[in-house]
């Protein structure tokens, strides 16, 4: 069951990311992206994470995703569909990304997994109260070096984009 | 039964993707899209390991949520430098930022 449920998540995931890479209009990639991010949220849930699922909805697709349509919108003008979205190392850029899908995965075909790890505990444990009492416990200074690195991030991006008064256009 | 090889697998189809994205698109917004896309392949990675190799503990998953604040402030700065330059250059392709080249 619990495969099934994994094999339609990854077809998710990797229907929405070929669609994403290979849209023409970047506003129908961010929708897939989107769908692809879903998919991996549902990924999270199978792996028994589900604060980490939810966590991924909210800033992923909730934030990341809706910040760069509204880039795409804010420089609409030039990014139509008409203007090639691709360069010309498509072939290229092609076989080395699957050279290196062929790689991971035939290491992990040649790799004996069954005498190094015991396997995942089946038991469907909610971890959301451990990970937080690791985060205030083992956990809280670079914790808190994320706290200054996202204002940080947000004033940055403040200042990078707010216009001078003085060399208005 | 759902094995760490099928997570892995998924990840580096997911990584070749999002590779493949940033080295073909044009438009800087399509390879920070791709770039997000890398980052789930990590995160992926992570949380399978975690789960795997210390059942009780969650320090993947501790990772996998740093690796997303981390993700999310790199996004916000990188679309701000891309409408910096798109408010001083009027374009977004990667390919025609060669202002630095000199």
């Amino acid at each position: 069951m619990s495969l099934a449920i994994f094999y339609l998540m990854a077809f998710l995931i990797v229907a929405a990311a070929v669609l994403m890479v290979t849209s023409r209009n970047i506003f129908h990639s961010a929708l897939y992206l989107a769908a692809a991010l879903f998919g991996v949220a549902g990924i999270f849930v199978l792996l028994n994470s589900y604060f980490l699922a939810g966590i991924q909805v909210l800033i992923y697709i909730g934030a990341v995703v809706v910040l760069t349509i509204f880039v795409i919108n804010l420089t609409r003008k030039i990014t139509g569909s008409e203007i090639p979205q691709f360069n010309k190392q498509i072939i290229p850029s092609f076989i080395v990304s699957l050279l290196g899908i062929i790689l991971i995965v035939l290491v992990v075909l040649k790799t004996d997994w069954f005498h190094r790890i015991q396997g995942g505990s089946s038991a469907a444990v909610d971890n959301t109260a451990i990970i937080g009492r690791q985060f205030l416990t083992d956990f809280v200074i670079p914790f808190e070096i994320v706290s200054v690195l996202l204002l940080a991030a947000l004033i940055g991006a403040i200042v990078l984009v707010a216009r001078d008064r003085g060399d208005e256009k | 039964m759902i094995t760490l090889g099928h997570y892995i697998v998924l990840s580096a189809i997911l990584f070749g993707i999002g590779v493949f994205g940033i080295l073909t698109r044009r438009n800087a917004i399509g390879i920070l899209m791709s770039l997000e896309l890398i980052f789930n392949a990590v995160n992926i990675n992570m949380v399978a390991f975690s789960k795997f190799l210390t059942p009780e503990g969650v320090y993947g998953e501790l990772f996998a949520i740093f690796i997303i604040a981390v993700a999310a402030a790199e996004s916000v700065l990188g679309l701000a430098i891309i409408l910096a330059i798109y408010r001083n250059k009027q374009t977004v392709n990667a390919d025609e930022m060669n202002i630095m080249k000199y």
